[in-house]
């Protein structure tokens, strides 16, 4: 699980730490775009693994909750 | 991953052919902005005059509603979401107004600013504390984009939301 922690560490930090987010991001901890990359092929290629590992992800099975819709 | 970019394909056509331009937003929004993380999460913020005829284009696609209100929607079809944020308030449809092309494998989209979509970010945050993935976003994205941020903007969603001392706390994280 990604926790208010791990932004307080550093990178290698993060790095070293990411086993605890397997279960919640499929693996993948969050992490800045890699220079002259598009993060939107970034994002492709990262579900193209994610996918794979797990194919089928949980749908919504409730509506959006609140009712605090102030934007 | 032929399904989720085809499915992005295919509502891009669809809004196309609905005459409507709406932005992204959600988890593939702050991929977009460069914090990159797995996430299926298909959000756009929608004018609110397209609400009806993006409706019944979805329904022709296969997709059931969950759910629909003034202020949101939410659609499923076998494993595949989408869920619709309408604007129809003056911010909202600021944001909307102002939301950049991107040019990307799936076709010209158009995603919200990064200060937008925090906003839009708190906002699920505040209407459902247990998603507190919106919060590890939000802290993300100010990480990232700390250097460039228009804080006037971020203070005014803040402040709308009674969260000032959430700002406070990732601005002193930040060393703003």
């Amino acid at each position: 699980m990604v926790t208010k922690t791990h932004f307080a560490l550093n990178e290698s930090a993060i790095a070293a730490d990411s086993s605890t987010v397997l279960v919640r991001e499929a693996g993948v901890p969050y992490r800045p775009q890699r220079a002259n990359e598009d993060p939107i092929a970034e994002w492709i290629s990262l579900m193209e693994v994610v996918q794979i590992l797990c194919p089928v992800w949980p749908v919504r099975d409730k509506p959006m909750l609140g009712n605090q819709w102030k934007l | 991953m032929p399904n989720l970019v085809e499915q992005i394909r295919e509502a891009l056509s669809m809004f196309a052919l609905a005459n409507t331009q709406p932005a992204l937003i959600g988890g593939l929004a702050v991929a977009a902005h460069s914090v990159v993380r797995a996430t299926k999460d298909i959000d756009f913020l929608l004018e609110a005059e397209a609400a009806d005829r993006v409706h019944d284009a979805l329904l022709r696609l296969g997709y059931q509603c969950i759910h629909r209100s003034e202020d949101a929607a939410n659609y499923v079809r076998g494993t595949e979401g989408l869920d619709l944020l309408y604007a129809h308030r003056p911010l909202a449809r600021h944001l909307l107004a102002q939301a950049s092309q991107r040019d990307t494998p799936m076709g010209r989209l158009r995603v919200i600013s990064v200060e937008g979509l925090i906003g839009f970010k708190l906002q699920g945050y505040v209407n459902d504390p247990t998603r507190t993935r919106d919060l590890e976003d939000i802290r993300a994205l100010v990480k990232i984009h700390r250097a460039s941020l228009d804080m006037t903007q971020l203070h005014e969603y803040f402040a709308l939301f009674d969260q000032h001392k959430l700002l406070m706390e990732l601005v002193a994280e930040n060393g703003h």
